[in-house]
């Protein structure tokens, strides 16, 4: 890695992986003392980085290119081996084949069990990605639930003028409805004391009438002469045999 | 002279100072970094290695008042890393000469006893006798145990030094015969130097049985 950095320009690595965490950025404190231009804060790199032949990194085959092509490294490689070999810096004794045949191990078990294994690790560290994710992702959305709750009951809280008009008009109704019915008993009362006095009047009335009806009557009673009470009945006698029939 | 154990006898060094020894540190280079939140695979791997290793002796220590075992995953880490790359050629191994493993193995074996010694004699003395020996027999299991107490620290060091020691020359003798083989003889060489480097790789194994029987003296001698 620290090969990486000495070789690569920051300028042709930063859009590749700023562009891919470019949100971890917006949440973090940010301290004002650092200075970002000459010492930035490491990304995290989502792929690793490229190699060629398993273990070399690109950037060291990238650097023989402007000055040698592309056979280069390559070239490279081999005369640094052969002149280690040729030198006996590296010599050919026990240990060297021990390491040839380490390499075969490790090739044979990277291309079996490299995949696989990569995978089983990716899925792992994904899933500890997908706790953090998860809860800022659950968070937000709680809180958002919480914001929409908040504006339903601001807009049932404006109901509840409505409830209010609603209420206040029942009310009056109500009121409405008490004072018509104080008005008609009203009515009644008035109705009956009018009554009673007009039933006064007539009972009245009545009364003067009767009495004056036997006053008359008993004063002609009294008017009437013994001698006009006989001729009368001599009267009545005559009529009476008059009327009788012809053969008594 | 070139012989059988000249890889375990190099001297590379400045005047009289042994350099060589540094490749006992070596294993630091392979520790993760772990500068995000998120892990990388290895730093995954390495954590939730360690994370087993602290529950397994956790359990092992038992419901003490101070259960620490990060002195043990350390020691399981160092030791692994030096096995690991004696493997590589042209490594020194550190862990399969019996100085480094004494001086791993003693002060900790010295420094149980002494604490157990001097703070529960009464608890050390009575684990000299074992739970249900026959009474004729207990001077004989006191001497027994007494011998097998004291040999500790040698057994766990001893132990270290010879599987390493071992494995390596194997290795170092089937790799001669290699050097000076031609043909078709030399793929089956080739083939029982895999399976004995496969062997080896068990030197991990090794780590395992030098922590786990270092816990099982603490154990045995303090807690319980």
């Amino acid at each position: 890695m620290l090969s990486r950095l000495a070789l690569r320009s920051l300028q042709e690595a930063k859009p590749v992986l700023l562009g891919i965490r470019s949100t971890s950025s917006t949440a973090v404190n940010k301290s004002s003392e650092r200075d970002e231009v000459n010492f930035p804060h490491p990304v995290r790199p989502i792929e690793p980085g490229k190699v060629r032949m398993g273990f070399i990194p690109e950037e060291w085959f990238k650097f023989f290119y402007p000055k040698t092509g592309v056979t280069g490294p390559y070239m490279f490689g081999i005369g640094l081996t052969t002149y280690l070999c040729s030198k006996e810096i590296l010599v050919m004794e026990h240990e060297f084949y021990t390491g040839i045949t380490i390499l075969i191990m490790v090739v044979f078990a990277v291309k079996k069990f490299g995949k696989g294994v990569a995978a089983y690790l990716d899925k792992e560290i994904d899933e500890i990605e997908g706790v953090w994710v998860n809860y800022r992702k659950s968070s937000i959305d709680s809180i958002k639930k919480a914001i929409e709750e908040e504006k339903k009951s601001q807009w049932e809280a404006q109901g509840q003028s409505i409830l209010f008009d609603a209420k206040r008009e029942n009310i009056a109704i109500q009121l409405e409805t008490a004072y018509r019915e104080r008005l008609a008993n009203v009515q009644s009362e008035v109705k009956k004391r009018l009554d009673y006095q007009l039933e006064m009047a007539n009972v009245k009335t009545r009364i003067e009438q009767k009495h004056m009806v036997d006053w008359i009557v008993n004063s002609v009673r009294t008017a009437i002469t013994p001698a006009q009470e006989a001729a009368a009945l001599k009267q009545c006698f005559a009529d009476l045999k008059a009327l009788a029939p012809k053969d008594a | 002279m070139m012989d059988l154990f000249s890889s375990f006898d190099p001297s590379s060094g400045i005047m009289a100072l042994p350099l060589n020894w540094l490749s006992t540190l070596l294993g630091m280079l392979f520790l993760p970094y772990i500068l995000w939140a998120m892990p990388s695979r290895w730093s995954f791997v390495w954590a939730s290695l360690l994370d087993t290793l602290h529950k397994e002796f956790k359990i092992l220590l038992g419901k003490g008042k101070a259960t620490g075992t990060l002195m043990f995953v350390s020691l399981f880490s160092i030791i692994v890393f030096n096995n690991l790359l004696d493997l590589l050629p042209h490594i020194f191994t550190s862990t399969s000469h019996l100085t480094m493993n004494l001086s791993l193995a003693l002060p900790l074996w010295i420094s149980f006893m002494l604490f157990g010694w001097v703070n529960n004699t009464k608890h050390m003395l009575a684990h000299l006798v074992p739970l249900g020996t026959p009474g004729p027999l207990m001077p004989f299991m006191v001497l027994i145990e007494v011998t097998s107490n004291l040999i500790r620290p040698g057994t766990l060091a001893v132990r270290l030094t010879a599987n390493m020691i071992a494995g390596h020359l194997l290795l170092t003798i089937l790799s001669n015969a290699m050097v000076s083989m031609s043909g078709i003889i030399i793929l089956s060489t080739l083939l029982i130097s895999q399976i004995l480097l496969l062997l080896l790789e068990l030197a991990v194994a090794i780590i395992q049985s030098y922590v786990f029987s270092v816990l099982s003296t603490l154990y045995a001698s303090e807690v319980d």
